[in-house]
């Protein structure tokens, strides 16, 4: 073992660094996506790279816990035969923001509560992360600093931080060192570094305040007494159900499961595909009762399942601050605005500050 | 197993849909083995008048003379299979009941419009009952295909009932209204897997609306991205005039 | 690019074999079923199981048999979707996939020694079946038992047969009505909850077990409330729509609570504030 948890990447090697990594193993990295916006993409070469970006359509769940991911591939002619089910293999993630790698962290432990998401814990496995520092915020959306997203607490590999004409990059794990010798682009880092380092997380500190008038540690309890609140009332005049805010963000994970079957009547798949809490058939049962029948039961339930019900569960926020639910709300409900009206119509309690 | 015997109609429609299928190429080929394909106009000259295991209609119903036709089909017919939008939802042949049926006729054929009678436009379910409907303009050949092997194992298939949207966003397409573009995703069944998006192109609501589309909140992102009403109304019932006459019906 | 093989899925299916079938109605069937191998389901009552067609879809549905029946077991299905429908025009010796038993069913050590209450709705009755089975083969570990089943008209009264069976028992109470009768009904008309108040019951030693369609329980439970029983010896059971039966994929989830593992047996007490549940 050696002790060294601090490497530095010169920006003029980052372009090697790069090429390089992709050839260890295939790597995602942000790349823009129309004019507006950016999506993980598979790279190889540092150009094709967008740094830096806003969040982008979807979060890297997408390589944890795919749109659509076979389950089974079954064969009727055997019998009741059904197969095991090849995947993606290793890969590396660059670029994830501290937003995501808590989108992830919380999709963890989800797929880890028993019974276990093998699917799920054993892509993971094979997932290398690479984060990426936040020095500003990315636009007006994200609320990272109430839900304390907007500093690194772990869920990475190796850990960049842009210092102007260099990266510090943090060594979290055996996987991150390997990829420090394999790419052989890094040097070890000096005191006067790690000083910008701790530099930058001072003013950051500074720039990243609680975008929500409230202590986040009575968020759960501002949730239990706003159940029947008029906020919910006011997304249902709003709300088109269109699921938009459920499909991009981090900690979302319902799914349908579906059969596909070849034109050969005998041979398919089971896959799973991402489902959304909004749609008007989701809480549907076959007897034709909706248990979440308005939007706003499925706005309400939709915070609740950020702020409150796994709060209970895991101890930990479900919202990451990422903002995407608010950059992709049609209707133009806002996270923030939200919150701001729980708190105003929250009454007399430690939230009113 | 036997191989049901099958049939492909069309009525008021730009058999585009026929093409579709016809165009599947080697999927064709995997195709014609499970069904005995006994009419089809536009890959093959044989008639067939007959009972029927599958009717697959392309096309709405404009006239009378469609009318009794469809009538008689669905009477010697196991299993209706409606496909395309003209058939599913009236499509783009529903724009005529915004008019007047006589201006219509003078407008079309002028002095012989006697001779061609008119009627309001209506989908296949708004005159005979339909077992299966394989929505788009044109259909969306995954979707065709997932409807037929329904109907071969004898199980119902449902039509996704959410915005296009959702499928869209998996995709990772930009939303057009980033672009400000107006699309009808948001209020659009999905089923189709974002198809036109994916291709640059944008929702057109061709495969009909949601079962409770929120008129209201679409019409305040409407105005908050500064489309005018008479815009989208007209966007929206291009496919989706005969909408109404679901309403007035049920 | 290099795959990763999953071989140890949670979505594998156990091969499972229809042994007989019964058409109860024209939309219900009863299926008795063994797993591949003879080995036994090992569920508990009240539990379910998700039913599996390749090429269709799976389908959670609850066990109507009791535990104490070893080598096989049943399931009462309604034709309403996809699976349901497909499973229907199956026949003894055919193959389905299994998967499961997944859910808390019915707290039994807490009813041993003490007194059953149970109202079935309906479909509700499958997987009381389980239960009320179990009872019976259990007869002397429980106290009185009593059953109250509803049904729309006399057509739909499942498990007709084994009704009679009870109603000639002397260790079960049993009473039967239907929501609208032809003339050759001789039983009561009416609405379940009408039933209730005549039932002689010591409400501190008796559970309520109660299952049904959803509209019903709101008007059961008012009644038990009425006859004393304690909100946490009210015991209901939910139906929800599943996917996944493992608390993944949301679609049973009731506020804070997945349905397909936090129940679908619940305790009245524990979910009566929630306006999800009912």
């Amino acid at each position: 073992m050696h002790d060294i948890q601090y490497y530095l990447l010169k920006k003029r090697a980052f372009s090697g660094f790069i090429s390089r990594l992709a050839k260890v193993q295939p790597l995602a990295a942000p790349v823009r996506r129309g004019e507006k916006n950016y999506a993980f993409e598979l790279v190889t070469s540092a150009n094709e790279i967008s740094l830096p970006y806003i969040p982008t359509i979807l979060p890297p769940k997408k390589y944890f816990f795919p749109q659509r991911e076979v389950l089974l591939e079954f064969d009727t002619r055997r019998g009741l035969h059904a197969g095991p089910v090849g995947v993606a293999g290793p890969m590396t993630i660059f670029g994830v923001h501290t937003c995501d790698l808590a989108g992830i962290q919380c999709l963890n432990m989800v797929f880890s509560v028993r019974p276990r998401d093998h699917n799920y814990l054993i892509r993971k496995r094979k997932i290398t992360i690479i984060g990426l520092e936040c020095n500003d915020y990315c636009d007006e959306h994200a609320n990272c600093a109430l839900v304390n997203a907007s500093l690194p607490s772990g869920g990475y590999d190796l850990f960049f931080t842009d210092l102007g004409d260099y990266f510090i990059v943090h060594v979290n794990t055996q996987a991150g060192d390997d990829i420090i010798d394999a790419v052989k682009q890094f040097q070890p880092a000096k005191e006067a570094n790690l000083q910008d380092l701790a530099a930058l997380r001072e003013r950051k500190r500074v720039v990243f305040r609680n975008e929500v008038a409230l202590d986040q540690r009575f968020l759960p309890a501002l949730f239990d007494i706003s159940f029947d609140g008029p906020v919910w009332k006011d997304l249902d005049e709003r709300c088109l159900a269109c699921g938009n805010c459920t499909q991009v963000c981090p900690t979302c994970y319902c799914f349908d499961i579906r059969d596909e079957l070849n034109l050969d009547m005998a041979t398919g798949v089971r896959y799973r595909v991402w489902d959304s809490c909004q749609t008007e058939p989701f809480a549907k049962v076959a007897g034709g009762e909706n248990f979440r029948k308005s939007r706003l039961a499925r706005q309400r339930h939709r915070y609740y399942r950020k702020f409150s019900y796994p709060f209970a569960k895991f101890f930990r926020f479900f919202c990451t601050g990422c903002g995407r639910c608010s950059r992709a709300c049609m209707a133009g409900i806002k996270l923030k605005e939200t919150l701001t009206s729980l708190i105003s119509q929250g009454g007399e309690g430690p939230w009113k500050r | 197993m036997k191989r049901p015997k099958t049939a492909f109609f069309d009525f008021a429609c730009c058999e585009g849909c026929q093409l579709q299928v016809a165009n599947m190429g080697d999927t064709l080929l995997e195709v014609m083995g499970l069904i005995d394909l006994v009419e089809f106009r536009e890959v093959m000259s044989e008639k067939w008048d007959g009972d029927l295991d599958i009717a697959v209609i392309e096309g709405s119903i404009t006239d009378l003379h469609a009318t009794e036709r469809i009538k008689a089909i669905r009477k010697r017919s196991k299993v209706l299979i409606a496909y395309g939008s003209c058939a599913t939802i009236g499509g783009v042949n529903g724009m005529k009941n915004s008019f007047d049926l006589d201006e219509v006729g003078d407008c079309v054929y002028g002095e012989g419009r006697w001779f061609f009678p008119t009627e309001q436009t209506r989908a296949i379910h708004q005159v005979v009952p339909v077992e299966y409907a394989v929505n788009g303009c044109p259909v969306y050949i995954p979707e065709f295909l997932s409807v037929l092997t329904a109907a071969l194992q004898g199980i119902p298939y449902a039509v996704p009932d959410y915005a296009v949207c959702i499928e869209c966003r998996m995709n990772e397409n930009e939303c057009l209204y980033d672009r400000g573009i107006t699309c009808l995703g948001p209020v659009t069944r999905a089923g189709c897997n974002s198809w036109c998006v994916n291709n640059g192109n944008l929702c057109y609501g061709c495969r009909g609306m949601v079962s409770s589309p929120y008129v209201k909140g679409m019409k305040q992102v409407l105005e908050k991205h500064h489309v005018p009403i008479d815009f989208v109304v007209n966007k929206m019932d291009m496919y989706n005039k005969c909408r109404e006459l679901d309403r007035n019906g049920r | 690019m290099e795959k990763i093989v999953i071989s140890e899925s949670n979505y594998q299916i156990r091969k499972a074999r229809i042994v007989r079938t019964k058409k109860l109605t024209p939309l219900e069937t009863l299926f008795e079923i063994v797993l591949d191998g003879d080995r036994s389901l090992d569920h508990e009552p009240g539990q379910f199981i998700m039913v599996s067609l390749f090429g269709i879809g799976e389908a959670p549905i609850s066990v109507a048999s009791s535990p104490t029946m070893r080598d096989s077991f049943e399931i009462c299905v309604r034709a309403v979707g996809r699976v349901t429908k497909a499973l229907h025009a199956l026949d003894a010796g055919d193959e389905i996939g299994i998967r499961g038993p997944y859910g808390k069913g019915f707290p039994i050590r807490i009813f041993e020694g003490n007194d059953l209450l149970i109202v079935a709705g309906g479909l509700g009755i499958a997987p009381l079946r389980s239960l009320i089975q179990y009872v019976l083969d259990n007869r002397r570990d429980f106290g009185k038992a009593h059953l109250l089943l509803g049904c729309k008209t006399p057509q739909d009264i499942l498990f007709a047969d084994e009704l009679d069976q009870w109603r000639r028992r002397m260790d079960v109470q049993s009473e039967y009505i239907v929501d609208r009768a032809e003339q050759d009904w001789t039983g009561p008309v009416g609405l379940i909850t009408t039933l209730i108040p005549g039932v002689h019951l010591e409400p501190e030693r008796t559970f309520g077990v109660v299952v049904g369609p959803p509209v019903m329980y709101k008007f059961v439970i008012k009644e038990l409330l009425a006859k004393n029983i304690p909100e946490h010896q009210i015991i209901l059971s939910f139906e929800r729509h599943m996917k996944c039966g493992m608390g993944k994929c949301g679609r049973c989830q009731i506020q804070n609570i997945y349905t397909c593992q936090d129940g679908p047996v619940f305790r009245y007490s524990a979910v009566k504030h929630m306006s999800e549940a009912f």
